[in-house]
């Protein structure tokens, strides 16, 4: 009785414990094994990542380099366009100063600015009335004698002119109407001061040249005071006096 | 004997399947499980072999022996001590002699066979 139960218990035992061993090592083993091929693809995989990896890195520090190198060049070529525009701004520039320069020349020589500078004033005075003179036009001052003068003055390089403290501009009209004459339909009696603003010796020079202005005028009987070195100012044209 | 080779592939299956990563310095535990479950296995057919075969020996030495190295191995890791060496080294010389004794003995019976057959 107690024999075949022994049996049946160890041939029990023996079909659930053999199927356990093999279970166990089959496991082992197949673990084992699965774990080895993972080591090894995964070392593999690292040697060879790293290898790819440092020649992608290789390409790709290659390729950022070439990228400077163009990058480089264009920024080279930018530079090289900037310092042309820049050149060309200052030249612009200069251009630019030189023309504010000359519009703010031709703006004086047209009187829209009050000006400033050395010159000469010429006071022309009707002259001594005298028995022998008949005719009294034969020693007051003409608005031919003021023309002279302005225009001698205007040849020899004046910037500005004026009568009686009036600017004389390009289309300026001076008549003469009897004893008075007018300039631009402002009445001025005798004497006349003509300033002109450039340079004093110059100015003079001309007049006083030997058969030239300042002679005709003493030719007939004018009065005539010049006076170099002055400091003369004149206001702008549009400005009232 | 089905429900064996059945547990066998059961386990290989299941081996093959597990996608748990242990980290690489605990393998050498598992490479010295192997070792003495091979062991044990190679035991256990010489014992078969021999008649001495015994089920409790059998299967206590299997499960003993793959904790015992596996053990040996992790003390000689935390120890620094190559421990396991030891281990590869036992399983490994007892391997090749049970393989060694198995060998013999299957010569024996085939010769014997033979010169039964041959006298018959």
């Amino acid at each position: 009785m107690k024999k075949p139960s022994s049996r049946k218990q160890a041939k029990f035992s023996k079909s659930i414990i053999f199927p356990l061993v093999f279970l166990v090592l089959g496991f082992i083993l197949a673990y084992s094994y699965s774990l080895s091929q993972a080591e090894e693809t995964s070392g593999d995989f690292m040697a060879n990542s790293q290898f790819e990896q440092e020649e992608r890195f290789r390409e790709e520090l290659i390729e950022q380099q070439e990228r400077n190198k163009t990058l480089r060049e264009e920024m080279q070529n930018k530079q090289n366009a900037l310092q042309e525009f820049e050149s060309s701004f200052s030249t612009e520039e200069a251009d630019y100063s030189g023309m504010a320069a000359e519009a703010e020349k031709l703006r004086r020589y047209i009187g829209l600015m009050p000006v400033e500078g050395e010159g000469l004033k010429v006071v022309l005075e009707d002259g001594e009335y005298s028995l022998e003179a008949v005719n009294p036009n034969n020693y007051i001052v003409h608005e031919s004698h003021v023309f002279q003068v302005i225009h001698e003055m205007y040849i020899s390089g004046a910037e500005a002119v004026s009568v009686n403290g009036q600017r004389i501009q390009s289309n300026s009209t001076i008549v003469c109407t009897g004893p008075v004459i007018e300039v631009d339909g402002v009445q001025h009696p005798a004497p006349f001061v003509i300033e002109a603003i450039g340079k004093p010796e110059v100015l003079a020079a001309s007049l006083e040249l030997p058969g030239g202005v300042l002679d005709q005028l003493v030719n007939d009987n004018i009065i005539v005071t010049m006076d170099e070195g002055l400091v003369i100012s004149m206001p702008a044209l549009l400005s009232e006096s | 004997m089905w429900l064996s080779i059945l547990g066998l592939i059961l386990g290989v299956s299941l081996g093959l399947l597990t996608d748990i990563r242990i980290p690489p310095e605990y393998a050498n535990y598992l490479s010295i499980a192997v070792l003495a479950a091979l062991d044990t296995l190679f035991g256990g057919i010489r014992a078969h072999l021999q008649q001495v075969y015994d089920d409790k020996v059998f299967v206590s030495g299997f499960f003993f022996n793959i904790m015992l190295a596996a053990g040996l191995a992790f003390l000689g890791v935390h120890l620094g001590v190559d421990l396991y060496l030891a281990a590869i080294f036992a399983f490994g010389v007892r391997l090749f002699q049970n393989i060694a004794v198995i060998r013999r003995i299957l010569l024996n019976k085939w010769t014997e066979k033979k010169e039964i057959r041959e006298s018959v």
